[in-house]
């Protein structure tokens, strides 16, 4: 099989599956190397965007999938009206950090490392799939231990854990940032913006 | 119109004493805990007067502050007046505030990665069992099998056909006693007689014919609409109609008879 018609078979593959497809399934099928069947799948990502496609390939644990281009969510959000708008909340990006960068994590170095109890904020995250139970400690009471999900890298872009960017990078890049200084939006203050009703803020 | 009330609300006591000491341009390494408290406990002042329930974690880190507070205002010298070396009371604090920054940090590349991601729209897994359901069904013969096996449905065919031709099917005939009376009535008016021999009353001559006839004539006798006489024993019957006039008279002298019968017992 020439790599050409294997891409193009992928390419079929993805299209019919619709969701991840995981590269040892498609290697299967194909009767060949898994490498050789990952290569040709990273190939056909460059491909896609280097065509600027309005499909692009994602990658996502060893699994590949077509999705549509960030670039014309426009378009996607005006025919899907009214599009449900999935942004979490600052407590659950919190937990779900401390989730991916320290996983397995129990609940209470959770709490411990946020000064506060995040058993609600956990729940909400387990229900939307982005952190899953892994296992548990031989600790007293054997807690819970916690990692993420695939539905976690898909959700923020990564292709895998080993993805995500080291926390002393973040911290550089943020110090460089620091030199406008903004203003903190959490100044403590008491607002009268009627106009602002319907955003999903926490209200006093 | 309804004007709510809004505050921005911190995520815990350590986003709040963050916020705080990098409001107050401290650095984090040497916090100014006199400052600090005040301002952490103005913040949950005000909270507590607009109302909101304070959570206990902010409680337990005002007390670790104050307790920080007065560690660092006692003397550090021993009994014996000695100047003694101890840890800056504030160093676990500082440890765990740098470890929640890093996170927080964490956080917010997450939610920049969000929206980053947000606008990426996928397709759910799609439902291919019309593709994996009722698969093509293929014999697994060569041809000769497939010749041999057509040879012995014809050969199967063939004597089914042999056999019909020698025999019918037959079917029972159903008919209640109500349809074969009505039958009777009829057949003695297209006949325009007044009396048949009871083997004329049969449609065919066989077992069931013969007693669906015989129960609806007894029917009909009970009825008065018909008579019947026998001259002799295994002779055929003869099914005699009565005339209107006659079957009045007989169902009349019936309930008279009735009537009598009931009085007596009476």
């Amino acid at each position: 099989m020439t790599r050409k018609s294997m891409k193009a078979a992928l390419e079929a593959m993805m299209f019919t599956w619709g969701e991840l497809l995981p590269v040892k399934t498609a290697a299967e099928v194909f009767n060949e190397d898994w490498k050789e069947v990952y290569d040709c799948l990273l190939e056909l990502k460059e491909e896609y965007e280097q065509q600027a496609r309005g499909l692009r390939i994602r990658e996502v644990d060893k699994a590949f999938q077509l999705v549509t281009s960030s670039d014309y969510g426009d378009y996607i959000e005006r025919l899907c009206t009214p599009v449900k708008k999935r942004k979490l909340s600052q407590s659950a990006l919190e937990v779900l950090a401390i989730v991916a960068y320290r996983q397995p994590v129990t609940k209470g170095e959770i709490d411990s490392i946020r000064g506060i109890k995040s058993d609600r904020v956990m729940e909400g995250l387990l229900n939307k799939e982005l952190v899953k139970e892994v296992g548990r400690t031989n600790g007293i009471g054997r807690p819970i231990l916690y990692g993420t999900t695939q539905e976690f890298l898909k959700h923020f872009g990564f292709s895998s854990v080993k993805d995500l960017p080291e926390i002393e990078d973040i911290e550089l890049a943020i110090h460089v940032e620091e030199g406008e200084k903004e203003p903190d939006p959490r100044q403590i203050r008491i607002q009268w913006t009627p106009e602002e009703e319907g955003k999903p803020e926490k209200d006093i | 119109m309804s004007y709510k009330v809004r505050m921005k609300m911190f995520e815990g006591p350590f986003d709040l004493l963050v916020y705080l000491i990098e409001n107050a341009e401290m650095s984090i390494y040497d916090i100014e805990v006199f400052q600090i408290t005040k301002q952490y406990f103005e913040y949950i002042d005000q909270m507590e007067e607009l109302d909101v329930t304070v959570a206990t974690e902010f409680m337990v880190l005002a007390a670790t502050l104050i307790e920080i507070k007065a560690k660092m205002l006692l003397p550090r010298f021993n009994e014996e007046g000695e100047a003694v070396i101890e840890e800056d009371p504030r160093k676990e604090l500082v440890t765990r505030l740098l470890e929640y920054k890093r996170f927080k940090k964490a956080s917010e590349m997450l939610s920049f990665a969000e929206e980053e991601n947000r606008r990426i729209y996928q397709k759910p897994q799609e439902d291919i069992s019309r593709y994996t359901e009722q698969p093509d069904e293929f014999l697994s013969m060569d041809l000769s099998q497939f010749i041999q096996t057509f040879h012995v449905f014809l050969l199967k065919k063939q004597k089914m056909e042999e056999i019909r031709k020698e025999y019918q099917r037959v079917e029972r005939e159903r008919m209640t006693i109500d349809q074969r009376v009505r039958y009777i009535e009829e057949f003695f008016q297209t006949a325009g007689v007044t009396s048949l021999p009871f083997g004329k009353l049969m449609v065919k001559k066989d077992r069931y014919e013969a007693a669906i006839t015989f129960v609806s004539i007894l029917e009909m006798i009970k009825d008065h609409q018909v008579d019947v006489h026998q001259p002799q024993p295994f002779d055929e019957i003869l099914v005699q109609k009565l005339s209107s006039q006659e079957r009045e008279k007989r169902i009349a002298l019936d309930e008279a008879s009735k009537k009598i019968i009931g009085e007596m017992g009476a």
